[in-house]
């Protein structure tokens, strides 16, 4: 009895200390006005408010709201295949649900965020994924492991109604669109004009399809030895790049323009989806795992080793809207820009996909739902971190467009010098020869600012060295994942459109029928092709218009999929306890409602499309074509707007049935079957 | 030969230290592979010669084909941003 009274107190006094810490480590951030701060508090921040929720908020959730039974048999048990569904060891499932979520939304959009400075990011990252992110992984994967792992799609579609599910649909396959474009974006920002980069990605194709060959027919199905010789390869191809960059000729040939690389990945792109997979999409996505993995732990190491200081501000001015970066005030758009890392419907897909399937006990969702995006959030904070580390004056030199900032290093210190930061013209020349590249001026969408901080960090672990490979080590791992995304993505939005066609014109819906491959595939690609090429273009810079979509959408989904889980608690009976599902929601609906609002019907031109289309002068270059591209963008807007009213509407009315027992709840849930693992040990 | 409880003869079976090392090679590279989605064809033996004993398993480069054909069967692993 005492020795269990020792234990408490020891635990309570543990989680005090741990509380102080974090609220510390806030308090220094709050009031670090313009003087550098060490990176560390931003982690301790992090670090402290992940555990203490953890222990307490997903205990709660587990425990009381959604009451995980241990002796209740989940799908992996009951129907055990050795295939998909497989009871596998939690940490190893933490590790495939994680690696299945985390990509390059967490690196990219606290990077561009940092224009506000580096506190409204990271609080958001941290408030967000608390109370937000890491609920609807949760929840979803909750809804799905007691559903046999359907998707959220049908979930939406059995527990609210059929208009819920539809709309589903209809915004996962959107937002698949627009993410292809905005991640196909980033990625030609970042290779455009740098022969070193472009050569390690294209490197990337013969690699992979040496691998496929590998593993298909030299030694069947030997994953990890082929992934070895691959990033071995790789790795050669980084340290090549280097002398492919300085040869005249064949620097020349992988020295690209903006709209031929647009071009260039759209080929791409169609091909993956029509090459067979063994070939190139399954190889590719193993390198891009291990590598991802990878990279995440190395730089975690390296900002421990050399807890940098920060150079950005907490708070910049262009918190009031006037940001070179992107247009928008700090409300609501710092919580569009950060989606992944503290809340993204995307997520939900993931977490309603494999990993359900894969749990073996009810508890362990807690660790593998909540616990995944926590982590999630802190390669978030890491790139906060890795933003924070650059110079204000270089951080706007490479992340606002060549349309503000002039054509010239001089050009852009004046403007720069504007905004009340300093940089010398002479600075970015310096850096640029430092990382190997020939200008890092206006080299937007966010991956070569991360692959300087990242470059510096990791530089820094060994006295500043090889900085120009450790940039383009750091560009390489996130356009490979990028691609892999991209081209992964454009099969699975082929099913998707050829299921929605499908229910429409049957033959369509055959998926092996070639016809109805090649046009899907074909639509796909020329949808996210042609929001590429519109961003590629974008005298405002495309990140601008097509970053906020992206956010938008995402948040969607998010919204969609929290109203899913509203509805399941509210049929479970545990509507006192709907609230973790709501607060997030009324959020999330404030915050994408406000932002479409202001992307559509704001008179700023840099801010709302419509106005950006009645600024264009009639006759001017392009005149016709950036007035529609200006119309399609506000449509998007609307439509994703109308699609989250539709939701809310629709799941709203199914609340009011059930609470006022107008209808009886109806729970489709799997039967419970008695658990053998929990009375074996 | 005088032995205490609990002291085994000599080559009596102790697990060897490379034998200990391989094993736990052995289990890091399986949760390896299971993190990343590779196939386990040694997995898929066991559980097809105790569900289906009386069917031969397939070769390890059908196994692999299958495998890649029911992953990418209704278009691939879902994969976030």
């Amino acid at each position: 009895m005492l020795a269990r009274k020792m234990r408490h107190l020891r635990s309570t006094i543990l989680w005090i200390v741990v509380a102080a810490l974090g609220a510390t480590a806030f308090a220094v951030l709050a009031q670090s006005r313009g003087e550098s701060i060490n990176a560390a508090w931003i982690l301790v921040a992090g670090v402290a408010s992940y555990v203490v929720a953890y222990r307490f908020y997903s205990r709660y959730l587990a425990l009381r709201v959604f009451a995980l039974d241990d002796r209740r048999a989940t799908p992996a048990e009951r129907l055990n295949n050795g295939r998909d569904f497989v009871p596998t060891n939690k940490w190893v499932l933490y590790g495939h649900h994680f690696a299945a979520i985390a990509g390059a939304g967490p690196l990219i959009g606290p990077m561009l965020a940092a224009q506000f400075g580096f506190l409204p990011g990271t609080l958001w990252l941290i408030a967000g994924v608390v109370v937000g992110g890491a609920v609807q992984d949760f929840t979803i994967l909750f809804a799905s492991m007691r559903r046999d792992g359907k998707s959220l799609g049908q979930m939406a579609k059995e527990e609210v109604n059929s208009v819920a599910g539809m709309a589903a649909m209809v915004a996962i396959l959107a937002i698949m669109i627009i993410l292809l474009a905005v991640l196909a974006l980033v990625v030609v920002n970042a290779l455009r004009a740098s022969p070193w980069g472009l050569f390690i990605i294209a490197s990337t194709i013969p690699i992979a399809m040496l691998m496929g060959v590998w593993m298909r027919s030299f030694r069947p199905g030997h994953v990890l030895e082929a992934s070895a010789i691959g990033i071995a390869l790789l790795l050669a191809a980084l340290v090549a790049g280097q002398w492919i960059a300085r040869d005249p000729t064949w620097g020349g040939w992988f020295t690209w323009s903006g709209t031929k690389l647009s071009w260039g990945i759209i080929v791409y792109g169609f091909l993956a989806a029509a090459l067979p997979v063994w070939l190139l999409l399954s190889p590719r996505g193993y390198l891009s795992t291990f590598l991802k993995i990878g990279t995440i732990v190395t730089l975690a190491l390296a900002i421990l080793l050399v807890l940098p200081q920060t150079r950005l501000p907490a708070l910049t001015q262009f918190v009031d809207g006037t940001g070179p970066v992107f247009a928008g005030k700090v409300f609501p758009f710092a919580f569009i820009t950060i989606a992944c890392g503290a809340i993204s419907g995307f997520h939900a897909l993931v977490a309603s996909g494999t990993t359900p399937k894969m749990v073996t006990r009810e508890s362990e969702a807690r660790l593998i739902g909540y616990g995944g995006m926590l982590m999630e959030s802190f390669v978030g904070l890491m790139a906060i971190i890795a933003a924070a580390t650059l110079e204000p004056g270089v951080y706007f030199a490479m992340n606002v467009p060549a349309a503000t900032l002039g054509p010239t290093a001089e050009t852009a210190a004046r403007a720069i010098a504007q905004w009340g930061y300093t940089l010398h013209p002479g600075q970015m020349e310096a850096l640029a020869r430092q990382m190997g590249e020939a200008t890092l001026l206006s080299r937007t969408g966010g991956a070569p600012s991360l692959a300087v901080g990242m470059a510096s960090i990791l530089g820094g672990v060994v006295r500043g060295s090889g900085l120009a490979l450790w940039y383009h080590f750091a560009i390489m791992f996130e356009a490979l994942f990028i691609l892999t995304t991209v081209d992964a993505g454009t099969r699975v939005g082929r099913f998707m459109l050829q299921e929605l066609v499908g229910h429409v014109w049957e033959p369509f819906g055959r998926t092996s029928w070639y016809p109805s491959v090649l046009i899907s595939s074909a639509v796909i690609v020329a949808g996210w092709g042609y929001f590429l090429y519109q961003g590629v273009v974008d005298p405002l810079g495309g990140i601008n218009s097509l970053w906020p979509l992206f956010g938008i959408a995402n948040q969607l989904l998010a919204a969609v999929a929290l109203c899913v889980g509203t509805t399941i608690l509210i049929k479970m009976g545990k509507w006192r306890a709907a609230w973790v599902t709501t607060v997030p929601l009324v959020w999330l609906v404030l915050v994408t409602l406000t932002a479409g609002c202001e992307k559509v019907f704001a008179s700023d031109p840099r801010l709302g499309f419509l106005a950006h289309a009645r600024s264009v002068v009639p006759g001017s270059a392009n005149a016709a074509r950036l007035v529609f591209n200006d119309r399609l963008d506000a449509t998007l807007a609307l439509a994703f707007m109308a699609v989250v009213v539709v939701v809310i509407l629709a799941s709203a009315r199914e609340w009011w049935l059930v609470l006022s027992r107008r209808k009886a709840p109806a729970v489709h849930e799997a039967p419970f079957v008695e658990s053998a693992f929990a009375t074996g040990d | 030969m005088n032995r205490r409880d609990g002291m085994r003869a000599k080559g009596e079976g102790r697990p060897s230290s490379a034998g200990r090392t391989r094993r736990v090679l052995g289990v890091l590279l399986g949760a390896v592979r299971q993190i990343v989605g590779a196939p386990d064809y040694q997995r898929y033996l066991a559980h097809h010669v105790a569900r289906h004993p009386e069917r031969s398993p397939l070769s390890p480069r059908d196994y692999y084909a299958e495998f890649l054909s029911w992953q990418f069967g209704s278009g691939g692993p879902t994969r976030c941003c």
